[in-house]
Formats: C-alpha cells, sequence, structure tokens
C-alpha cells in the first residue's frame, strides 16, 4: 500500500471502520512507515480534543437565564396586534380616505350651466360694481 | 431480558416526552423548567460543536428554548421532541454563523493550509479553554478551522455525529435528509477533514 493511499483512509482506521482486510494493510504499513505513522499520531491526538471538548460544564444558572430571557420577549409579544387588527385597521383607512377624496369631488364639483353662471354673476355684480349702483354722472351732479 | 427492558425505558421516555409537550402546550411552567433541564446539555453540547465557544453556545441555548416555549403549540409530534429540538438548535447555529460571517467577524477567509492559527484565534482558544496547554489550544484552533472550512451540510451531520453520537438515521431525521444522504455527507466530511488536517500537518502548523 502507497502513503498516498494510506493517507486517505487514516481518518478511517482510526476509528475502525475500514473492512477488515484493509485494516491489516494500513496496520502493516503503518508498522514499516514512519512518517505516516507520525501523521496518524498527529490525526489521532487532534481529533482526541473532540472527546474532551464535548459536553462543557453548563452554567448552573442557565433555567434563572432562560426564564429571564423569556419574560423579557413576553411583552413584546403582546405588544403584537392580532392578525385580524393588522388587516382591518389599514383597510380601514384607506376607506376614509376614499370616501373624504369621494365627498371633496362631490361638494366642490361646480354645475357647468351658462345660464347659472350669469345669474350668479348679476347677484355678485352689484356689490362689486359701483358703477352700476351709482353713475358717474349722478356723482359728477353732486 | 435486556431487550425488554430497553423497550420499556423507551417507552417510559416517549411518555415522558408526551407529558412535557402537553404540559408546554397548556403553558405549565413544570413543564418548561423540565424540558429545560432534560435538553439543556445536548443542546449546548450540540451549538458548541458548531460555534465551538462556550459563552456563545450557551447564548444559542438559550434562543433555542425560547424558540422551543413559542413554537410549542404548533408542534405536531410528527417527530420526536428531541429531534425537533435539535433542529432548532442546528438552524439557530447556522443562522449565527451565517451572520457572523456576513459581518466578517473572526476567521477573515484564512485557508487552513495558509499560514496556521492566528494570534487573535489561539487567543480566543486559551481563553476558552483555561487550562489547556498552548499546544492543545493550537490543536483545537486548527481543528475548529478544519471543521468549519466544511460545507454546512457536512459540519452539521459530522458534528451530530461526533458531539453527540447520533445514529446516522437520527441525523437523517434532523436533517430531514435520506439515509444515503447523510451517510455520503459524514463519509466527504471525514475526508476533507483528513485532508485538510494533513496539508496542515505537512506545513508543520503545530
Amino acid at each position: 500500500m502507497k502513503c498516498k493511499t494510506v493517507h486517505k483512509k487514516i481518518i478511517f482506521y482510526l476509528e475502525g471502520s475500514l473492512p477488515e482486510n484493509e485494516m491489516k494493510k494500513v496496520q502493516g504499513h503503518l508498522q514499516e512507515c514512519s512518517a505516516c505513522l507520525s501523521f496518524a499520531k498527529d490525526l489521532e491526538s487532534t481529533l482526541a480534543i473532540i472527546e474532551k471538548e464535548r459536553y462543557p460544564e453548563v452554567n448552573p444558572y442557565f433555567y434563572t437565564r432562560v426564564r429571564a430571557g423569556l419574560e423579557n420577549r413576553e411583552p413584546e409579544q403582546l405588544q403584537k396586534k392580532p392578525a385580524l387588527i393588522r388587516i382591518l385597521q389599514p383597510a380601514l383607512f384607506a376607506m376614509i380616505l376614499l370616501l373624504g377624496i369621494y365627498s371633496g369631488f362631490k361638494i366642490g364639483k361646480v354645475p357647468f350651466n351658462d345660464s347659472d353662471v350669469q345669474a350668479s354673476e348679476m347677484e355678485i355684480v352689484p356689490y362689486l360694481n359701483e358703477m352700476a349702483s351709482e353713475p358717474i354722472e349722478s356723482f359728477l351732479m353732486e | 431480558m435486556v431487550g425488554v427492558l430497553c423497550v420499556n425505558s423507551y417507552r417510559e421516555f416517549l411518555v415522558e416526552e408526551e407529558n412535557i409537550i402537553k404540559g408546554l402546550q397548556a403553558g405549565k411552567e413544570p413543564a418548561f423548567r423540565e424540558l429545560v433541564g432534560t435538553y439543556q446539555q445536548m443542546v449546548v453540547n450540540t451549538c458548541f460543536g458548531m460555534v465551538h465557544n462556550k459563552e456563545d453556545a450557551e447564548d444559542l441555548a438559550q434562543e433555542v428554548f425560547i424558540e422551543v416555549y413559542r413554537s410549542v403549540p404548533a408542534f405536531r409530534s410528527d417527530s420526536k421532541l428531541s429531534t425537533w429540538v435539535y433542529r432548532i438548535a442546528v438552524n439557530k447555529s447556522l443562522n449565527y454563523l451565517r451572520d457572523r460571517k456576513r459581518k466578517g467577524f473572526r476567521f477573515s477567509g484564512e485557508s487552513i493550509s495558509g499560514a496556521g492559527t492566528s494570534l487573535s484565534n489561539l487567543a480566543d482558544e486559551k481563553s476558552s479553554r483555561p487550562g489547556a496547554g498552548l499546544e492543545e489550544a493550537q490543536r483545537a484552533a486548527l481543528l475548529y478551522k478544519a471543521i468549519d472550512g466544511l460545507s454546512e451540510k457536512q459540519k452539521t451531520a459530522f458534528t451530530l455525529n461526533k458531539y453527540e453520537e447520533l445514529s446516522y438515521k437520527e441525523i437523517a431525521n434532523v436533517m430531514e435528509l435520506s439515509l444515503s444522504s447523510v451517510e455520503s455527507l459524514i463519509h466527504r466530511a471525514k475526508k476533507n477533514l483528513q485532508k485538510k488536517l494533513y496539508a496542515c500537518y505537512k506545513k508543520r502548523c503545530i
């Protein structure tokens, strides 16, 4: 077995997950090749870190922290409006706005009729046109 | 006899899980306390395997339990409670790592086969592992970097297998993948890890 082939199988050899004949071949190679043996030992020490690190000591106040975290967030949840209100509220505002615009148009709509315009002019002019109410001749005579 | 005992203990475990779920859905405080007590170690360990930092792992575990408490009314017992909790823990950890990557926090794209462990990373490892020797801290930093260099799926499958010692079937349930996909993921993860660590060994990183 070549060194390159062994390098690809060392992790499985260390786990003991290779088929029996391959385990023997790798083992035989490691007994002869010091470079591969050195790498196998190095890899074994590195992977052993996982065993050492597994199940870190847990904070004894962990539950208290979780509970506090939960209580801090509950008011936020309560502040959230129900889905129905969240949908209905903007819809209601939109309807009020449209109604306002529509009634604005209705109120502001001037009837476009010539006779009406003239009549309304006649109603307004006497107050504005002083000449009509007080002719210049009578003014000069006075 | 041993088989009967195993079946009985498994039934007890399922009944216990069911009681916790019912209690949580009814909003009972003792059920939540029991949930945290039962799964705390498992959740912290899983998060630690993903983020490699004890403080971050505890913060994430806290988030996991809050998420479980909030989502439990929608839990329909399609899977085991523990599988569901693992899934939340993995997703929270992955989201945290994505956020950290986006913010450019910590590892700045340096390859494992590159210049070796940076001093800041090593200092981090030393502080999070008091009592560990310099060589061990270096080894841990290299291993974590190699694991972080794996794809998300490979890393998740490898972590659940190595840190939590879950069977391939349990991992398949947590990751919602087929058994053959999980086998393939773990096989490739180990090969990639070995390759990265060999490159480092050749360059005498330690």
